[in-house]
């Protein structure tokens, strides 16, 4: 689900700040906005982002947070490299 | 595991650290608060003394804030919510209210006096700086906080005059001047983020 190198990309973002809106992960990740919305919809779906819409000075935002569930598939994955690139390293 | 494979997995590594480096990269810019309070802090002395008005000060502080919010509010929209920007805001916060609380109060009871309003402000900005100094590990602002706490202390053994004279330099020191160098600073920092942003996406 995450080896994906946007959604990868996304759930890294996201673990490092509480939450984050739209434009500022097509920033970092210099995405278009299909798919970025595309992807962000699939780890929503997954259960490992929350969204949360709302309007700030009149103007529609929409927030991203990473759940639990994300922080824990997100270090398994670490972890899992971690593992393989050891066993790579070590044969 | 074929070498191929092994270099797709590295890089899939480099990415995660990559992007937890740049969420955490912040651009954030509060040089411009400083210079915004300095300023207020020099009208309502101004309006003060040579308006005599009581509501000179609970004026003054309450524009400042509404503009303070206003403008944090339009920047931080463009910006994630992080928990070491949210620290930062709860530090200042926490700080504005005592101060003007304080403040009021004792304008209103009638036992104002410049020596004790110098010192309550001196200990709670050095207070304030030096706790925002240590997160953020900034030792100009360590330095701010030192000139806060020693025009403070010093307040307290000078006459009135000297006591205001003292009050209005440290507000330029720590405020008009500090404010500009971290504007500087900030503005340096964006440039040279955008250059590194653009050289990775070249």
């Amino acid at each position: 689900m995450i080896h994906g190198k946007l959604r990868l990309a996304l759930l890294s973002l996201l673990s490092s700040v509480e939450e984050a809106e739209f434009t500022w992960l097509r920033a970092k990740t210099g995405s278009t906005d299909g798919n970025l919305g595309a992807q962000l919809l699939k780890l929503e779906e997954a259960g490992y982002v929350a969204v949360e819409k709302k309007f700030v000075q009149r103007k529609p935002q929409t927030l991203y947070r990473m759940t639990e569930s994300g922080r824990q598939a997100l270090t398994e994955y670490v972890q899992a490299l971690k593992q393989l690139l050891g066993a790579a390293i070590d044969a | 595991m074929t070498d191929q494979v092994a270099e797709e997995l590295k890089d899939r590594l480099r990415l995660i650290e990559s992007m937890i480096a740049e969420g955490r990269r912040t651009t954030e810019s509060w040089g411009w608060t400083f210079v915004l309070w300095g300023v207020a802090y020099y009208i309502a002395i101004a309006w003060s003394t040579f308006g005599h008005s009581t509501m000179a000060w609970p004026v003054t502080m309450i524009a400042a804030s509404i503009l303070t919010f206003g403008l944090a509010s339009r920047k931080a929209s463009r910006h994630p919510e992080t928990t070491l920007g949210r620290a930062m805001i709860a530090i200042w916060f926490g700080m504005g209210i005592s101060i003007f609380v304080v403040l009021l109060a004792l304008g209103f009871s009638g036992r104002a006096d410049l020596h004790i309003a110098v010192a309550i402000v001196g200990a709670m900005l050095g207070s304030a700086n030096a706790t925002s100094s240590i997160i953020l590990k900034w030792k100009m602002q360590f330095a701010s906080a030192l000139v806060w706490w020693t025009a403070a202390a010093v307040s307290c053994f000078l006459s009135e005059t000297q006591a205001g004279i003292l009050f209005l330099a440290a507000i330029f020191f720590c405020q008009i001047v500090f404010g500009i160098y971290c504007m500087i600073a900030e503005s340096r920092k964006q440039k040279s983020h955008s250059a590194a942003n653009g050289a990775s996406h070249a």
